[in-house]
């Protein structure tokens, strides 16, 4: 599977059980490049009313999603699922926000791709960076 | 030879006694005036109408209309090397009745030592800036001792620091608006939270309730801290919710909290 980020200044996720920040454009973008279906929880499917053909909500999503699908994680630990890990999407916000969750990830177990800067709805510049993982020895 | 006693004219009984009477009607003002009732500060709770306060409608200069539910320096624990630490579970304590989707401002009177108090404002689109920042520098707040050190960002201790951040509602040299901050404060204590409740109205166009509190130990010129309070509106809370307290310190540097004064730490 694919896990699918947000984040900020400093890998930032989640404040108070809340997310830290939403944007239009960015979830725009997401679903223009998410192939097939976007798995998630019923907490983010709320950001994505008028999209619920291209959802699969489900609480068990980072179980359920297969090779190569893309999951949208708010508010869950993903080190746990690293053996099922194919690559991530980071959505950075380079915005400074409150957090008690951050990204649980070690980044260098994965490769840049890509990276690329648009502007979203709310937020000034947002950053979008494609990682692989590595190859596990 | 004995000096003759001079009599008062009739006249000048009359200018005696009419001073005499104004003399006493001035003192009978004067003190119905000093023991009158202060009229109270709008009541937020009720208001349906958009204020923007600036002052003069507060009441005395040691409460407002807007104080804030009471936070003591008992009730915060002591710095511990985090820029802030949740209050209260991180729950804000606004009453059910402040609740409302009418933005509003409103900035608590300077106390008896010229020392901000709490504001407090429900922030929505229409109280954002429409404009770049305009200078402060008209402002000293209480404690502005101003120190360099190389090791902080910007060399500066302190910033004139906003309680309701200027990306909220646009206040520049509002001095209720303006305590005297250290650079870490301000930045990595109450930037993030101010981030997190602009971006959330930007998005959404909803309302927060929004309210800061410094907290002054004595009558100390320069605040330990302040109070962060914020619950958006028509989510009931669901998008932003929090209560925090940012430390006014700058690690590496000590402060003398009742004058403004600084010192390398040891």
């Amino acid at each position: 599977m694919i896990a699918v980020v947000c984040v900020d200044d400093r890998n930032g996720m989640l404040f108070h059980r809340r997310r830290q920040s939403q944007d239009r454009l960015l979830r725009e973008d997401l679903l223009s490049r998410c192939p097939g279906r976007l798995w998630m929880n019923a907490y983010s499917a709320k950001l994505f009313t008028g999209h619920e053909v291209r959802l699969a909500v489900n609480e068990d999503f980072l179980s359920l999603a297969g090779p190569e699908e893309w999951c949208f994680v708010e508010d869950r630990p993903l080190a746990p699922h690293l053996d099922r890990l194919e690559g991530l999407v980071v959505y950075r916000w380079n915005r400074a926000y409150p957090a008690d969750v951050h990204l649980d990830l070690d980044l260098s177990d994965f490769r840049l791709e890509s990276g690329q800067d648009f502007p979203g709805s709310s937020h000034e510049t947002i950053t979008r960076e494609i990682y692989r993982r590595t190859a596990v020895e | 030879m004995a000096k003759k006693k001079r009599k008062l004219t009739k006249r000048q009984k009359k200018q005696i006694l009419s001073a005499i009477i104004f003399v006493l009607l001035a003192a009978f003002y004067l003190w119905q005036d000093l023991t009158a009732e202060v009229p109270e500060g709008p009541d937020i709770q009720a208001s349906q109408s958009v204020q923007t306060e600036q002052g003069g409608q507060f009441g005395p200069a040691d409460q407002t209309a807007a104080d804030s539910r009471g936070v003591t320096l008992a009730d915060i624990p002591d710095y511990s090397g985090d820029p802030w630490v949740e209050l209260n579970n991180n729950e804000p304590e606004f009453e059910p009745t402040d609740y409302t989707v009418t933005s509003y401002e409103e900035y608590g009177a300077l106390d008896g030592l010229g020392r901000c108090t709490t504001v407090m404002a429900c922030i929505g689109r229409d109280l954002m800036p429409t404009e770049k920042r305009g200078d402060i520098s008209s402002v000293r707040p209480t404690g502005w001792v101003q120190a360099q050190y190389d090791f902080v960002d910007g060399k500066a201790l302190y910033n004139r620091c906003h309680l309701i951040g200027f990306q909220l509602t646009g206040e520049n040299a509002n001095d209720r608006n303006l305590i005297t901050g250290t650079r870490y404060l301000n930045v990595d204590g109450m930037l993030p939270f101010e981030n997190l409740v602009a971006d959330y109205i930007k998005e959404t166009g909803n309302h927060v309730m929004y309210r800061v509190t410094p907290v002054f130990d004595g009558d100390d010129l320069v605040a330990q801290g302040v109070q962060m309070e914020a619950a958006s509106v028509e989510d009931s809370g669901e998008g932003v919710l929090y209560n925090v307290f940012c430390y006014n310190v700058q690690p590496g540097v000590e402060i003398d909290y009742a004058t403004g004064e600084s010192w390398l730490a040891k």
